[in-house]
């Protein structure tokens, strides 16, 4: 079109400067720090100030001295020293680190796959004649956005282990630390497979019908045609879910906060949880920074695997 | 926006017998009411008495295992915080909704129109994108830092301008699919017939694309209700939104499995009735715009 490139840039320019002020700054913020070791004292004084009466005149002792007494001052001093790649190489042999890095592969390894499979197989399921079928899609899409927060204390009293309503099963769901990390999976699973589910759905029905009528003709059977008609075709799709759901799966943090504390122990305790807990629980900034940029380097080699697709995608 | 509305039902394999389809629905119901039974229990839990709370039976069926009681809803939408909870994450989520949304929809509708030729707008776009798979975890702690030295911690401003920031590469992203869906003649020949560009934008484009741009609205205002790890960091007394509210109560008060549910409810009743009234562009929002619903 013919508008002036003044315009455009007036169009495109505030939402560019809000990212780069918002985001970028902040991530070069985040970096910087993390070359530094700060810690958060808080310096404690005494002072001895003569004791006054009501009137202003100083309280004599017995042996008629001034009487003093002992003021207290408190003042939060925060102080940073430049310690270069320490906080990196603190990383790798902090065992905390490498509980959470485990931890949270466990925790995508297991649930994405989980997700995206369960998700495609409801998807087929639910793309034929159904009974009812627009109020079972509705009641599949809820769990997408339940308060995560919410969902985690929910889970809490379903997983909960006397009297809750799976107690019958007598699992210690959330006492022993491998059934926590399941029922953290679990609770995500539940959460995440109609997202995987509906989009996989939404891409079956718009494949042509005469693709199935071709199938049905050809006299292929159902296998085939999910593996060598379905699932190649779907393929972007697969592929845009799982980016999506790896990136999303990495920040693990609401559902173990709410479910199980991180624990028992440190059981369930997820990378972005021991990154806050670091930070803003301990107050060591610099070494959650470099927490921090591990988690954002792990993500952008995901999107960076993925770039081609996605340019692809919105080319 | 949808070619094929969610409600029609399409079928695909036309030979199937009447037995086949029955059994189809049956595994179908099982799994949707596998679904629903967390939202279920919650809500059967909000119901009971204090006392009934760990002994009914089964399945939880109000009037069937035990009496239901409104007592514990009443007390809890009584208390100021509840309140105040309720407040507070509305004016975020709606001043952080409009702002992305004022922000986003101009970017959107420029990358979907003109060629940018220093950065490429596919380009662009993928950069809009990546924001919206950064771990917040790596922008929480310089966010603190900056806020606590502009003296804006637990304030509603630092938590609109927070959740802007991350609702926004949605906008532009989910808008752009929109305008470029738009039939571009519509514009030009309201530009030949010597509109300017304000005239053009307001009146032509962002009526046709309201919808959408409602949707997305409501879909970040989702979002925004929904998030925890800022509202956790940002703010400690003042502002506490609901999903602080939701966690705060456990900790204070020990296992009040009766409040608990009916928290959660509170919690997710606006979201979940927003997931249903935006149905249509859940799959095409959710998935940033690859994937048409």
């Amino acid at each position: 079109m013919r508008w002036t490139s003044r315009v455009r840039f007036l169009f495109l320019m505030p939402a560019v400067i809000w990212v780069l002020a918002f985001t970028v700054f902040p991530l070069g913020y985040s970096l910087y720090i993390a070359f530094y070791k700060i810690e958060q004292k808080v310096e404690i004084t005494r002072e001895k100030v003569p004791m006054l009466d009501e009137a202003g005149e100083p309280v004599l002792s017995k042996s008629g001295k001034p009487r003093t007494k002992n003021i207290v001052h408190k003042k939060e001093i925060s102080t940073s020293e430049f310690v270069g790649g320490f906080n990196f190489r603190r990383l790798f042999n902090d065992p905390q680190v490498w509980s959470a890095v485990k931890v949270t592969a466990i925790f995508v390894g297991a649930a994405v796959p989980m997700q995206l499979a369960l998700g495609f197989l409801l998807a087929l399921l639910f793309n034929q004649h159904l009974f009812g079928r627009p109020a079972l899609r509705a009641v599949m899409i809820l769990p997408i956005f339940a308060t995560p927060i919410a969902v985690g204390y929910l889970f809490f009293t379903i997983f909960y282990e006397e009297g809750g309503p799976l107690g019958f099963l007598g699992i210690p769901f959330l006492s022993n630390p491998d059934w926590a990390l399941f029922s953290v999976i679990l609770v995500d699973v539940w959460q995440w497979t109609p997202f995987c589910f509906l989009v996989f759905l939404a891409a079956l029905q718009g494949l042509p019908d005469e693709l199935y009528e071709a199938a049905r003709i050809d006299g292929a059977s159902a296998i085939d045609m999910i593996t060598k008609v379905l699932l190649p075709l779907l393929q972007p799709t697969i592929f845009i879910v799982l980016l999506l759901r790896l990136a999303e799966a990495l920040k693990l943090f609401d559902i173990p906060f709410a479910l199980t504390g991180g624990g028992p122990g440190i059981a369930t305790q997820s990378y972005s949880f021991l990154a806050f807990r670091t930070g803003l629980r301990f107050f060591d900034l610099g070494y959650a920074s470099a927490m921090a940029y591990g988690l954002l380097i792990a993500v952008m080699i995901i999107v960076t695997l993925f770039f081609r697709r996605l340019r692809e995608t919105y080319g | 926006m949808a070619e094929a509305p969610a409600t029609e039902v399409r079928g695909r394999q036309p030979g199937k017998s009447g037995l086949g389809e029955a059994l189809s629905s049956l595994v179908a119901i099982v799994v949707a009411l596998i679904f629903l039974f967390p939202l279920y229990w919650a809500f059967s839990t909000s119901l009971r008495n204090p006392i009934d709370t760990f002994t009914v039976a089964g399945l939880g069926i109000p009037w069937i295992d035990f009496e239901p009681t409104l007592d514990n809803w009443i007390s809890q939408l009584a208390t100021p915080e509840a309140a105040r909870a309720l407040g507070n994450s509305t004016i975020i989520a709606v001043f952080a909704s409009l702002l992305a949304l004022l922000l986003g929809t101009p970017a959107a509708y420029a990358l979907a129109r003109f060629r940018f030729r220093i950065i490429p707008n596919r380009d662009l776009t993928v950069w809009f994108l990546s924001q919206r798979v950064l771990p917040p975890v790596a922008t929480v702690i310089p966010f603190y830092l900056v806020m606590r030295s502009l003296g804006l911690l637990d304030t509603h401003l630092a938590l609109i301008l927070v959740n802007a920031t991350f609702t926004l590469p949605f906008v532009v992203v989910i808008l752009r699919q929109t305008f470029m869906d738009l039939p571009m003649e519509l514009e030009e020949s309201a530009f030949v017939d010597g509109a300017g560009y304000a005239t053009t934008f307001f009146k032509i484009v962002l009526p046709l694309a309201a919808p959408s741009i409602a949707a997305s609205g409501l879909i970040i205002f989702a979002f925004t209700w929904n998030e925890f790890l800022f509202a956790l960091t940002l703010s400690s007394k003042n502002v506490i939104t609901v999903p602080i509210h939701m966690a705060g109560g456990v900790d204070s008060r020990g296992v009040q499995f009766w409040f608990m549910a009916v928290r959660a409810m509170i919690a997710m009743i606006p979201p979940v009735l927003i997931a249903l009234i935006a149905q249509r562009y859940i799959v095409r929002g959710l998935t940033l715009g690859a994937v048409k619903g």
